[in-house]
């Protein structure tokens, strides 16, 4: 179960004293489950889910302790879900109070949480991630030289936690596979049209006077080609078996050349090239290191989005990379190099949303300007901001408020800055606070807009979930929206229909964290423009959370968010570590994100100590075996 | 259109040594009417999923009256000259896409039960889970029979950012085709890309040249990875054992689909189509030509099997075509308001518009002395009832074409509650030469379709 899951959870628990998630600290009492939880069941419970007859073969009576319970996870957190949401018991049945419904809930929500950090660590496994189309494109390019654009055209990847590159959702079926063989068809026929390129490739020549040399050259150059589009060593039975390929155009009649083209197609539809492959533990053996090559490759995937560079090769090679200040001083240097624009335009632009900018589609009568200049002006705004924190090792509370930002005249225009000319972008220092920050980017304000009007729900939505990593559960799907009638949007401003709304008791106790954080926001319409006025209303941007906190426009708010900073460490925190691992976070991640989050405390924030905590940490660096935890 | 020659010849050998049974249906681009009607020869039958998402506004879907004597209400009119052609079916439920202790998340649920019947495991990455969808039952069995055992086809792409539901990932919301419980089957979405899949890249001259050569080549590549794969699924574990599977499954794929061109080559239905050129900024141009290219497939029989996602499920795209500037999942949640109303109803009109355009097109192919819609059965319909309530029950489903003859339609039938929507799949898949016993929480055949 992942930490952002179980925020969802609790969202309505701890939502009216807006307290942060209670964590493994805060231990109970010595098996509260006797104490607690059993008579519950007994009471609520045990009539359908106990003995030989037990409902849905869930057998409730057969949990005796906390350690039970904790043996069974994925069957507690269905219990958790099913009491809190009503589902059960059913109608009909004996009701729960709602205490005693929250009660049992966030028992086991804390206890499902629980994990200890001071024994051995469990890594976790990370699935056998495939390149997305991204990372296909960009690897293609580092390796030939060529820039594949059909790559575009692949089938999508699908999003899980967030993110486009987790092992577990990317999937291959044929569709895909004939794509990336009449890719290769295609790349290899590029690379030997253009000389240049071809050198890239096989790089050794044979020496003029010695024609005999000609089978060793080609050796060694499908080597070189083959070790790094597998990211690893090869090995002579594999290079024999591409040479096999060779030999077979050849006794068709073919050309030498044909033979190795088909060569160069396979080494790039192979599995090692497709997939990033880790090797699991020997047999007996639960936790493996990863080798430096597994670790150059993470490690470039993560914050280049493609292979290796050289330097990185090489350091691998030499078996110098794991050295603890040689992997600092890669970190270092990549986090420097123009490359890690990868990690805006990738993990940036995911965390952020910007990406869902190009399906952006504000209604054009409303918005007359917002063309397709605008849209990415917004988003590279969005890229160069968060590139700027990495590449200058700012500190991370910058995202939260930050006293400059990136424009080109376009954009300029929108925010109101005079000077700026032409449509390169430039870094423009800002006085009055109503910029700078992330949740005053006009990419970010747009994407959580309807087309319409702006809303501020959906706004404050994403601070919680992007921000304060405390998303909130959805709505019931009979909550009611707003009316639009345009009676209704004439007879009073957004802010009072809001209010009408909250007074549902089922949806305030959300509402009242998330829409203050959007209300404050309503300075910007839905294209992220200042306006002082709303349709016939004038804006009131002031909004209080359920703890008293008061605060007026974009300012305050940010003000407000930064003495979250430690809520947004860790949320930051667990989507960077989702996005560098490929996988969704474990309850047992929690260990890392601590770490990290008390570094970050401890040293200024640094974009790079996020980075480094994360590249040093087990689940980077370890592997576990097929099915077993420690 | 002319046939080619050489096509003729090999059809007129394939028949003499009794193996018709495997040809492509090509009866449509004779010259003329074919004189006997060869019973092995008969036109094959088709079948289709089209699905829409965030439900439908039910008062404008529901037929007043049952049996033959119903006329069409405001959404399903644009279908009125294919009233005879079709069943609209009411009363029918997917149970599994309810919570059932799993929280909120009906539009994942809607949309990876629609086709399987299954409950979707509740998980935002790790270790998706549905079921084996309709589709793919059928192309499973008989799949081989044509080039491509099945086309996935959409309008919408997956999602770039951010959750898609309620903890759900969006493999749940974008994808309606599952090859086995654990493979989605993505959907193409660009037109150009389906014409070149279909019918080849380059110019006709080009795509013959030495093709029997270079699908020699191909085959020792594949056979050479598929080593690799198969060494690597020793060594690993898990789901990533899993994974190499997906790879060798689709290596075999491929492997059949190159001996099959073996057997058959390639033709082009129609001299004067042309490769589209890629997605229309149009959204009902972009419906139409992915239907295009639904009929190419149909009508070349390179395909009998396919689903077609018109947009994602809890797509919030606008309709400005139609003057809609606010998105349709946002309208969906329309809280009773009439305007909401209205506009959901027109968006839902304008979907039926667009297959109805497909049907029409269907209609306008010969196949014998029937029309290739006759050959087909289709299915549009949502996994959402209404899209304020998320309910699950009386969905809004059709079925078109006759099927061949097995199908009496013209009809709007109501079933009792809670009806499986999977019992109409098993129905179909009967009559599609693929008896099933159960498919998903299937409890048995739905009646009343061929009565």
């Amino acid at each position: 179960m992942d930490h952002r899951h179980l925020a969802t959870l609790i969202c309505g628990l701890y939502a009216v004293t807006w307290l942060p998630v209670p964590g493994a600290e805060q231990t109970p009492a010595q098996d509260s489950f006797a104490a607690q939880i059993r008579p519950f069941l007994a009471k609520y419970c045990y009539a359908c889910h106990s003995g030989e007859k037990a409902r849905a073969g869930l057998h409730l009576d057969q949990f005796r302790s906390e350690q039970d319970v904790l043996q069974k996870r994925e069957i507690w957190e269905k219990v958790g879900r099913a009491v809190r949401s009503h589902e059960m018991p059913p109608k009909g049945k004996p009701q729960p109070s709602g205490e005693e419904r929250n009660r049992l809930a966030s028992w086991v929500e804390q206890h499902l949480s629980k994990v200890n950090c001071s024994g051995p660590r469990d890594p976790g496994r990370v699935t056998l991630r495939r390149l997305n189309r991204t990372e296909y494109r960009n690897t293609i390019r580092d390796l030939t030289g060529v820039d594949y654009k059909p790559a575009d055209d692949f089938p999508g990847d699908d999003v899980g936690y967030g993110f486009d590159n987790i092992g577990d959702v990317l999937t291959l079926p044929p569709v895909l596979m004939e794509k990336y063989l009449r890719a290769a068809e295609e790349i290899v026929e590029q690379v030997w049209a253009k000389p240049e390129l071809r050198k890239k490739v096989f790089p050794v020549t044979a020496p003029a006077n010695q024609p005999g040399a000609r089978r060793g050259v080609l050796r060694q150059n499908l080597e070189y080609f083959a070790k790094r589009a597998w990211r690893r060593p090869v090995t002579q039975t594999e290079l024999n078996k591409l040479l096999s390929l060779v030999e077979l155009a050849r006794t068709n009649g073919d050309d030498p050349e044909t033979g190795i083209k088909l060569a160069l197609q396979a080494v790039l539809v192979s599995p090692h090239f497709l997939f990033r492959v880790e090797q699991d533990p020997e047999p007996g053996q639960r936790i493996r290191a990863l080798n430096d090559f597994e670790v150059a490759t993470r490690l470039s995937y993560f914050l280049w989005s493609t292979m290796p560079d050289d330097e990185l090769w090489t350091l691998a090679e030499k078996g110098k990379l794991l050295e603890q200040d040689v992997l600092e001083k890669q970190v270092r240097r990549m986090l420097q190099s123009a490359r890690i624009r990868a990690l805006a335009e990738n993990f940036a632009s995911q965390w952020l949303q910007v990406r869902n900018l190009a399906s952006a589609s504000p209604d054009p009568t409303q918005f007359p300007g917002f063309d397709d200049e605008l849209r990415r002006a917004m988003y590279m705004e969005a890229v160069l901001f968060f590139e700027t924190i990495a590449r200058e090792d700012r500190s991370i509370a910058d995202f939260l408020q930050a006293d400059y930002t990136f424009v080109n005249e376009r954009l300029a225009q929108h925010y109101g800055i005079p000077g700026v000319q032409g449509p390169e972008f430039r870094r423009v220092e800002l006085r009055n606070g109503t910029r700078g920050g992330v949740v005053t980017l006009a990419g970010v304000l747009t994407v959580t807009s309807n087309p319409t009007r702006t809303s501020p729900v959906k706004r404050g939505k994403w601070v919680l979930e992007n921000i304060l990593g405390m998303p909130p559960p959805p709505p019931a799907p009979d909550a009611g929206e707003l009316s639009e009638d345009p009676k209704v949007v004439e007879s009073a401003p957004l802010r009072v229909r809001l209010e009408q709304h909250r007074r549902n008791a089922s949806c305030a106790v959300c509402h009242q964290r998330m829409d203050p954080l959007g209300l404050a926001l309503e300075n910007y319409d839905a294209i992220g423009a200042w306006r002082e006025r709303d349709g016939k209303f004038p804006v009131d941007a002031s909004a209080e959370l359920p703890d008293g906190t008061r605060f007026n426009g974009p300012q305050q708010l940010k003000e407000v968010l930064k003495t979250r900073i430690q809520d947004f460490r860790r949320c930051l925190t667990e989507k960077m570590l989702t996005y560098a691992l490929g996988r969704g976070l474990e309850y047992y991640d929690k260990c890392t994100v601590d770490d990290i989050v008390k570094a970050l405390a401890q040293k200024g924030d640094k974009f790079s100590v996020l980075v480094l905590g994360i590249v040093k940490s087990d689940p980077f660096l370890k592997r576990r075996g097929k099915e077993e935890r420690p | 259109m002319r046939l080619p020659p050489t096509a003729i010849s090999r059809r007129r050998f394939l028949r003499g040594v009794g193996t018709a049974i495997a040809l492509p249906w090509l009866e449509a681009m004779a010259p003329g009417p074919i004189a006997s009607a060869n019973a092995a020869a008969r036109p094959p039958l088709r079948m289709a999923f089209f699905y829409v998402p965030n439900g439908i506004h039910m008062q404008d879907w529901i037929p007043a009256v049952e049996g033959t004597q119903f006329e069409l209400p405001y959404i399903l009119r644009p279908l009125e000259p294919f009233q005879k052609d079709l069943l609209v079916l009411s009363g029918l439920t997917l149970d599994k896409a309810r919570p059932h202790g799993d929280g909120p998340g009906d539009h994942a649920r809607a949309m990876a039960s629609f086709l399987t019947g299954v409950q979707a495991k509740k998980t935002a990455g790790a270790d998706i889970r549905c079921g084996i969808s309709v589709d793919q039952v059928a192309a499973q069995k008989v799949g081989q029979l044509t080039r491509f055992p099945s086309l996935e086809l959409g309008c919408e792409g997956s999602r770039q950012a951010g959750n898609c539901d309620s903890g759900y990932s969006c493999a749940y919301s974008s994808n309606i085709s599952w090859r086995s419980e654990t493979t989605p089957l993505p959907k193409e979405i660009n037109p150009r890309a389906v014409f070149e899949r279909l019918f080849g890249h380059g110019t006709p001259s080009e795509r013959e040249v030495s093709r029997l050569k270079r699908d020699h080549y191909k085959k020792s590549i594949l056979d050479l990875v598929a080593e690799d794969a198969k060494s690597l699924q020793g060594s690993l574990g898990g789901p990533d054992r899993r994974k190499l599977e997906e790879y060798l499954t689709s290596i075999r794929e491929i492997e059949r689909r190159l001996q099959e061109a073996d057997r058959k080559p390639i033709q082009t239905p129609a001299g004067s189509i042309s490769a589209p050129t890629g997605i229309p900024a149009q959204f009902g141009e972009h419906i139409r030509l992915m239907t295009d290219m639904l009929v190419l497939a149909f009508q070349a029989d390179l395909t009998r099997i396919s689903t077609f996602v018109i947009a994602n499920e809890g797509s919030n795209r606008t309709y400005r075509e139609i003057q809609i500037p606010e998105g349709h999942h946002d309208l969906s949640h329309h809280g009773g308001n009439k305007e909401k109303h209205e506009k959901i109803k027109r968006i839902n009109r304008f979907h039926i518009e667009q297959f109805a355009y497909f049907l029409g097109k269907l209609k306008s192919v010969r196949e014998g002395d029937t029309t290739l819609l006759d050959q087909c059965m289709i299915v549009y319909g949502s996994g959402i009832g209404d899209g304020n309530r998320h309910n699950h029950d009386n969905l809004p489903i059709l079925l078109v074409g006759q099927a061949c003859g097995k199908l009496r339609t013209g009809k709007h039938l109501r079933y009792p509650k809670e009806t499986p929507l999977t019992n109409l799949y098993l129905s179909m898949l009967d009559l599609f030469g693929v008896p099933t016993e159960k498919l998903g929480d299937s409890t048995g055949k739905l009646q009343y379709l061929s009565l």
